[in-house]
């Protein structure tokens, strides 16, 4: 923004350090940092690039690694090992370990060589009738474990050793016999070494798994399921999912996959040698562990299932093509695996804090001195007691009224934190009634020329409750902007609004990187993080007119009809933009370097404008604000409770004009009745005061205006 | 070098002296209304210290030093400058610091015996006196070029040129105790050795002839201040301002420290301070925010009112607040006498008047 840097030119002698600090936060997109670790496919990208750099380091080591022969023989070795990962990986998401699979693969190669080459069946029934054998297998673990709650590890442990002794028994009586007798099979031989298009069998069916395993864990019941019980098998089981028989079935499931990749290997080698399947374990493991599916449960992808295994193959090619031996291959993984259980237990528990800390990330934010505002000072800022006769509607019956405004029959209407619009009826407003509840924290309010209330709700978009009381969502999202890391089409704190006479809505959304709560938060950082959004009630479409807006906040139409003023709370300034007319698509400062935090913007009756200070500066934040390295570091260190916050303790209420002169100021110094205020409406000779941490709306007589001014009916005419 | 990569990631992750951790109120500090709710004795506009004789209560005021008999006020002495330290001598005088630079005896056998000024001694910030049953006076000049008032310069500036010194009214010798203080405000003489505040570093200490310095009590979660004895055995501590992480964070952020030292006028900097809320153009901190008008009491204090109960041996018995939503904070003396707790809390400018027996009921409620 332009006129924001002609603000801070107007620093007086900016030094050198403060033009360098400048430049460094101007230049350099510190925030983007922490929008990108806070993205969840941050836990799949980590792997990937390990799996890039694995690739192109031994590409670089070793001549055709990554020939296209090669790669095919890769393939092949992913598809089995891959079969047997993904069972991996749904036994380890839903929160368990199956360590008998290397035994498993033993076992179900057995069963399809044996059927194939001794007992001569067809493919279409040995295929199959191994499937079902590895489900069986399967099924002992998923059984014991799940529904006689043995413990995953010690179980499968033994099972390991079981299915081990099996296969040894079962290989000394029929080796010879499997070794003998190659089937004569096309289908079979095609499953082994067939190719499409260059591409192995077995790829296109894991492909095929994969993706139904995909759709499987993220579109589908079941797998949702599954990823619940591994977060937390106890709420779970609360909230009424079958825990037993899920977790039997993720075992199930293990052995089904496992018996996949066992077929695809007894067709390419058929083999059934003593040391098939011997630490397979901890390949997968490793694979599975590699690629970011979390030990403890609940976290996992088929996606991160697919890159550990390449990863893992690819590291085990690299080393058997440098002709090391099968020992120091095991050792490598194993070390690789206990680096990155490591990281994996470190990470998940250190993620969020890593995140917390580097997402906050303060700007450069120069301000002039702030003009005075001492009773002395002999401008219109001196400070008075004239909101001290404001008399309380509603203490203590309402909290949280951030705006108040007034229908054509003088009822009342404010926000409340509780996510009610309240109404006081007129004429004493005594009595107050829930007009409408929406929920969220409503913010600014304006009515349109059909008695339509259009509410900002904090946490929730714009809303609209028309005289029958009924609550309709107007919009809650907005075109995504591009160069953004963040997803900023939802609203997360829509502000204040005002109506253009065509229908146009102008909303401002203080911010796009903090929830309401976190407004301080903002406020430390003092970047550009609002926006500026137009609704269009003719065509119901919701677009972003301005960007990198310091905390915008009170919108109002100028009184051209072709442009709105709005305030900047953290920027200290109102500007005018015009949306139509010659100047459409200009911005121009109307009032620069306030000495406190400009809140919502209202017409007066004389023809000017009130806005609110819902807070004041103090030189302390001033230097803070010019210091943004002090400002990370105290986010860091620092709890929030004891951070130095912008001072909203006090403010005040101002008139001013187009031209950008300040006419007068009231203020309530000792803050007893009204510590804060957020917004104010003038209505038939009073002003009416709105605070959001204020539990009251407060009402004060104002001298010498014109008592019959109504602002509804200025703005949409007499009913 | 050990010790440098030590500092270095001490630095780097917030622990040893790079902590800014501040003690909680726990235990015997708990906290308690009494200050707040004490009876005022007085509204005084310049108080700055106590003193008693056993029967009556003298308070040092501007250039005046006032004696209380009951309610009612008599002005005794009235000097050329500013009193900032009193004490009472055993045979009967008045012991008084004019300016932080001259320490004076008036009434007594040695009257008219003065120290500082044109002397041998220059003094800068002499805030405390205590004089010992044999006659001698221990004071402490809180630091070398800085005045009384300047205390918030000196702590912002990590000051540590605090003297004590124990002076002989018979022949007019002066003793230097200890040196380099980080800030010496408070002293008493006990079991032999003078116990001295050393603010800055929130701890009594205390000095022995022949031995080395040794740590009474360390870690205060407040800056103490002026220390009296108290009538059952013990000692009374005023903390005149409290820490807080905000301000230990600063402290330890040299460049933003520096730049408020030259930038902000002092009483608009993030530091403790004697009185606070008086405008919006002191910092303000998160918990101070108002909610639907009410400010938390346990809030980060920038000013609170602080009196410790220490037994013989420096240990804490237990203490009286005024929280942070009270007034009666910056607590910079106190005093027993005739079985009432007199303190002068400079924050609200008053002096009040707590009778012990129920003070120290609610306090350890």
């Amino acid at each position: 923004m332009n006129e924001t840097h002609a603000a801070k030119n107007g620093v007086a002698a900016e030094s050198w350090r403060d033009r360098l600090t400048r430049w460094r936060y101007d230049y350099w997109p510190d925030h983007v940092l922490g929008e990108i670790l806070a993205k969840r496919w941050m836990e799949t990208a980590i792997p990937v690039t390990v799996l890039l750099i694995v690739a192109f380091v031994l590409s670089e080591a070793i001549p055709n690694f990554l020939s296209a022969a090669s790669l095919a023989d890769t393939g092949r070795q992913a598809g089995e090992i891959g079969f047997i990962v993904l069972g991996m990986a749904l036994v380890m998401i839903v929160g368990g370990i199956d360590l008998s699979v290397g035994s498993m693969f033993a076992l179900t190669n057995f069963c399809a060589l044996f059927l194939m080459h001794v007992l001569k069946w067809p493919v279409a029934a040995a295929i199959p009738v191994t499937l079902i054998f590895g489900a069986m297998l399967g099924a002992v673990n998923g059984i014991l474990i799940g529904i006689f709650r043995l413990r995953a590890f010690l179980t499968t442990l033994i099972t390991l050793i079981i299915y081990r002794a099996l296969y040894e028994l079962l290989t000394a009586d029929y080796a010879t016999a499997i070794a003998g007798g190659m089937p004569d099979s096309e289908m079979w031989d095609f499953i082994g070494y067939g190719e499409w298009a260059g591409i192995p069998v077995v790829v296109y069916v894991y492909a095929a798994i994969a993706i139904m395993g995909h759709i499987l864990l993220t579109r589908l019941r079941p797998g949702w399921h599954i990823t619940a019980i591994g977060g937390s098998r106890r709420s779970a089981y609360n909230s009424g999912i079958a825990v037993r028989r899920t977790v039997t079935m993720c075992y199930v499931s293990s052995g089904v996959l496992t018996a996949i990749g066992g077929i695809f290997f007894a067709s390419r080698l058929a083999t059934a040698g003593g040391d098939i399947g011997v630490g397979l374990e901890v390949t997968v493991l490793t694979a599975a562990v590699l690629g970011g599916i979390s030990l403890g449960g609940g976290k996992g992808s088929v996606m991160k299932a697919l890159v550990g295994t390449l990863i893992v193959l690819l590291i085990i090619n690299g080393l058997t093509t440098m002709s090391l031996d099968g020992g120091y291959n095991r050792m490598v993984l194993g070390a690789i695996l206990l680096l990155a259980a490591a990281i994996d237990i470190r990470w998940l528990k250190n993620k969020h804090r890593i995140v917390n800390k580097v997402y906050v990330s303060p700007t450069y934010h120069a301000l002039p001195p702030a003009p005075s505002t001492a009773a002395d000072c002999g401008t219109p800022w001196a400070i008075n007691d004239r909101l001290r006769p404001a008399t309380a509607i509603g203490l203590g019956r309402i909290e949280g009224p951030e705006d108040v405004i007034l229908d054509r029959n003088d009822n009342l209407y404010a926000g409340s934190r509780h996510g009610d619009i309240v109404r006081f009826l007129a004429p004493d407003y005594e009595k107050m009634e829930i007009f409408a509840h929406i929920g969220g924290t409503p913010l600014g309010m304006a009515f349109d020329r059909n008695d339509n209330l259009y509410v900002c709700i904090g946490g929730m978009g714009l809303y609209r409750v028309t005289p029958e009381r009924k609550v309709e969502k107007v919009t809650d999202e907005t075109n995504r902007s591009y160069s953004s890391v963040n997803d900023d089409s939802r609203l997360r704190l829509a502000d204040d609004l005002d109506i253009t006479d065509d229908g146009l809505i102008f909303f401002s959304e203080a911010t796009v990187r903090f929830e309401m709560h976190e407004w301080a938060t903002d406020g430390l950082e003092a970047r550009g993080n609002g926006r500026i959004i137009c609704y269009d009630t003719n065509t119901g479409t919701t677009n972003t007119v301005i960007r990198n807006l310091k905390f915008p906040n009170g919108v109002c139409i100028a009184s051209d009809g072709k442009s709105f003023l709005f305030a900047e709370t953290w920027g200290c300034t109102v500007k005018r933009y015009w949306f139509d007319g010659p100047k459409k698509g200009k911005t121009e400062i109307v009032l620069d370097n306030l000495p406190g935090f400009p809140d919502n913007i209202n017409n007066s009756s004389d023809g000017n404008y009130w806005m609110s200070l819902v807070g004041m500066r103090c030189p302390a934040l001033d230097l803070a604000w010019r210091m943004p390295g002090f400002r990370t570091r105290m986010a860091k260190r620092v709890p929030r409770d004891e951070w130095l916050f912008p001072n909203i303790n006090t403010g005040c209420v101002l008139k001013f004009n187009e031209n950008g002169d300040v006419l007068e100021t009231l203020w309530d110094m000792g803050g007893k009745n009204h510590p804060m205020i957020t917004s104010m409406r003038e209505h038939r000779g009073y002003l009416y005061l709105g605070g959001i941490m204020n539990n009251r709306i407060g009402r004060i007589k104002l001298d010498n205006v014109d008592t019959s001014f109504v602002q509804y009916d200025k703005r949409w005419g007499k009913s | 070098m050990i010790d440098s990569i030590l500092k270095l990631t001490d630095r780097l992750l917030g622990r040893g002296d790079a902590a800014i951790t501040v003690p909680v109120f726990d235990g015997p500090l708990k906290a308690n209304n009494v200050i707040e709710a004490a009876e005022v004795l007085d509204s005084l506009e310049a108080a700055q210290d106590l003193a008693t004789d056993g029967q009556h209560l003298f308070v040092a005021n501007g250039t005046c030093v006032l004696r209380y008999k009951g309610n009612v006020s008599e002005k005794i002495h009235d000097f050329e400058a500013p009193v900032t330290a009193i004490a009472c001598l055993p045979d009967g005088g008045i012991a008084v610091s004019l300016a932080g630079r001259e320490v004076l005896v008036v009434g007594g056998d040695y009257d008219g015996r003065r120290w500082g000024g044109s002397g041998d001694i220059q003094f800068y910030a002499v805030n405390a006196i205590t004089a010992s049953t044999d006659g001698l006076l221990l004071v402490t000049d809180g630091s070398v070029g800085r005045s009384t008032a300047h205390w918030k310069t000196d702590l912002m500036s990590l000051g540590a040129s605090g003297r004590v010194f124990e002076l002989n009214p018979a022949n007019g010798n002066i003793r230097s105790v200890a040196s380099g203080l980080s800030y010496a405000y408070g002293v008493c003489y006990a079991d032999g050795a003078a116990w001295v505040s050393e603010s800055w570093r929130h701890r009594l200490v205390a000095f022995r002839n022949d031995h080395s310095p040794k740590a009474v009590i360390s870690g205060l979660p407040g800056y103490p201040s002026r220390l009296s004895p108290a009538a059952g055995g013990g000692y009374w501590l005023t903390c005149f301002v409290l820490r807080t992480q905000l301000v230990e964070f600063v402290l330890r952020e040299h460049s933003f420290r520096k730049r408020m030292l030259k930038e902000v006028e002092p009483q608009y900097w993030i530091a403790p301070a004697l009185n606070s809320g008086n405008t919006f153009l002191e910092p303000m901190q998160g918990a101070h925010l108002k909610m639907m008008g009410v400010v938390k009491p346990w809030a980060p204090p920038r000013s609170y009112g602080l009196i410790i109960r220490l037994n013989n041996n420096g240990e804490i018995l237990y203490s009286l607040h005024s929280r942070f939503d009270g007034k009666n904070h910056g607590v910079v003396a106190a005093v027993e006498c005739q079985g009432d707790l007199y303190a002068l809390a400079q924050g609200s400018q008053r002096i009040l008047k707590l009778p012990l027996a129920e003070a120290e009921r609610s306090a350890r409620a």
